[in-house]
């Protein structure tokens, strides 16, 4: 599973509004022709990134391999007829190039992932959209990845007790509405104990913003960003 | 020089709506982690769907589409939050192709809430008529799947009719959780919310 490494390589040390202009711009790229020139040339940019984030582009196909054993299936599907020949090659080749520009994406998404810890994209976030709608979504994203790991030990907690009490012998229907009803009861409940706490602790719509700078080094990834966004456009 | 800044706090309805939408957007990323496994070759019967019929049911369409872009956002940020503790803008435009479920959720949400409540402030739960409620998430599970399949088809190359026939198995369960989300609020379980 792909997570954040603390490191010090030129993407650990790159700005995330930088990095996140950069995989989204990527993405607008990798996606907006399924041609094999505009496939190895997203992959060319992807591996840069992945370069920078000093990671193995093996090693991250594996951390993928389940993601992309879907994806490889999706030609088979393609090409599959219901009578003779019964397997058409063009279908199938179109829908292989269509599953491979999704390649670039996934390793961009991987360098993003490792080299940028959760805060630093919640305080983007917050830079970003201005505002009520940004303080919310900063602060929200906050709490969610504070919480996350407690209401995931409920919902665990819930299902084991269901199955204590010979839960597995019950209809579908009645374990999926326990398993449902006991986690959201538990969940608002520790919605009540937070809007408490945040109301307590005077919840403002202005606090302090966690600290963020550009960097000379942000520049160019922020134009090659932005240059890959409109890329679409400039080659129709 | 001392600068003056005032505290603008937040008013406690606010407060509590945006904590609900913080534990249900931390609900359905519990939820994405948890599946009860089915017989045969059947796949597993995701409880992911009840984190939007209930932001959507609970939290009208604002906070109910705040609870869902919450969840996709710190998914997006590394949190390991998507099914089987996946992350990253990659597996949202991506995943299996089936990214686009992830933001079928959340306008899913968002539609639920609009066809529940009528309005941006959320009336509570026992309020809503069993047909409105039933209205509001059959449009939500349509809103997913209209957004889902052609997603899918895009990411994978596959024909559009392809590809629905590929999703086409789920749509009987998802149906079920509808049923079973309605069922837990006829059952009074979220009286008073």
């Amino acid at each position: 599973m792909l997570s954040y490494r603390p490191g010090s390589t030129v993407a650990h040390r790159l700005d995330p509004r930088s990095k996140l202009l950069f995989q989204f711009g990527l993405a607008i790229a990798a996606v907006a022709h399924p041609t094999l020139p505009w496939l190895v040339g997203t992959t060319a940019f992807a591996l840069c990134a992945l370069a920078a984030a000093r990671l193995s582009p093996l090693a991250v196909l594996r951390s993928y391999r389940i993601v992309l054993a879907v994806l490889a299936l999706a030609p088979f599907v393609a090409g599959v007829a219901l009578g003779p020949p019964w397997f058409r090659v063009d279908p199938a080749l179109r829908s292989a190039l269509h599953v491979g520009r999704i390649l670039p994406v996934l390793l961009v998404s991987a360098a993003y992932l490792t080299s940028t810890p959760v805060r630093d994209t919640r305080a983007a976030v917050q830079r970003l959209i201005p505002g009520k709608p940004g303080q919310i979504l900063g602060i929200g994203m906050a709490l969610v990845v504070r919480l996350f790991p407690l209401v995931l030990a409920d919902v665990r907690e819930v299902r084991d007790a269901i199955h204590a009490r010979g839960g597995e012998a019950r209809p579908l229907w009645d374990r999926a509405r326990l398993l449902a009803v006991r986690s959201l009861e538990r969940t608002l409940d520790r919605s009540d104990r937070l809007s408490v706490a945040l109301r307590a602790r005077c919840f403002a719509w202005n606090p302090t913003l966690p600290p963020l700078a550009f960097d000379r080094r942000d520049y160019p990834v922020l134009a090659v960003g932005i240059a890959l966004a409109v890329s679409p456009l400039v080659s129709v | 020089m001392a600068t003056e800044q005032s505290v603008d706090l937040v008013d406690d309805e606010t407060v509590g709506l945006f904590t609900k939408a913080v534990l249900l957007a931390a609900l359905t990323a519990a939820l994405a982690q948890i599946s009860i496994p089915l017989p045969g070759t059947l796949p597993p019967f995701s409880l992911q769907p009840f984190g939007m019929f209930f932001a959507g049911l609970l939290l009208g369409p604002l906070w109910g589409g705040v609870a869902l872009l919450l969840y996709v956002l710190v998914g997006i940020a590394g949190a390991p939050v998507f099914s089987n503790g996946a992350a990253g803008i990659g597996y949202v435009i991506a995943g299996k192709g089936t990214g686009g479920f992830l933001v079928g959720f959340l306008v899913g949400a968002v539609v639920a809430g609009a066809i529940a409540h009528r309005s941006i402030a959320p009336k509570p739960v026992a309020d809503l008529s069993v047909p409105v409620q039933v209205v509001a998430l059959v449009a939500a599970v349509a809103i997913v799947y209209a957004i889902g399949i052609p997603w899918l088809a895009v990411v994978t190359g596959l024909p559009f009719a392809r590809a629905a026939a590929t999703m086409a198995p789920f749509i009987p369960f998802d149906l079920l959780k509808l049923g079973i989300a309605i069922a837990i609020v006829q059952g009074g379980y979220l009286a008073g919310r």
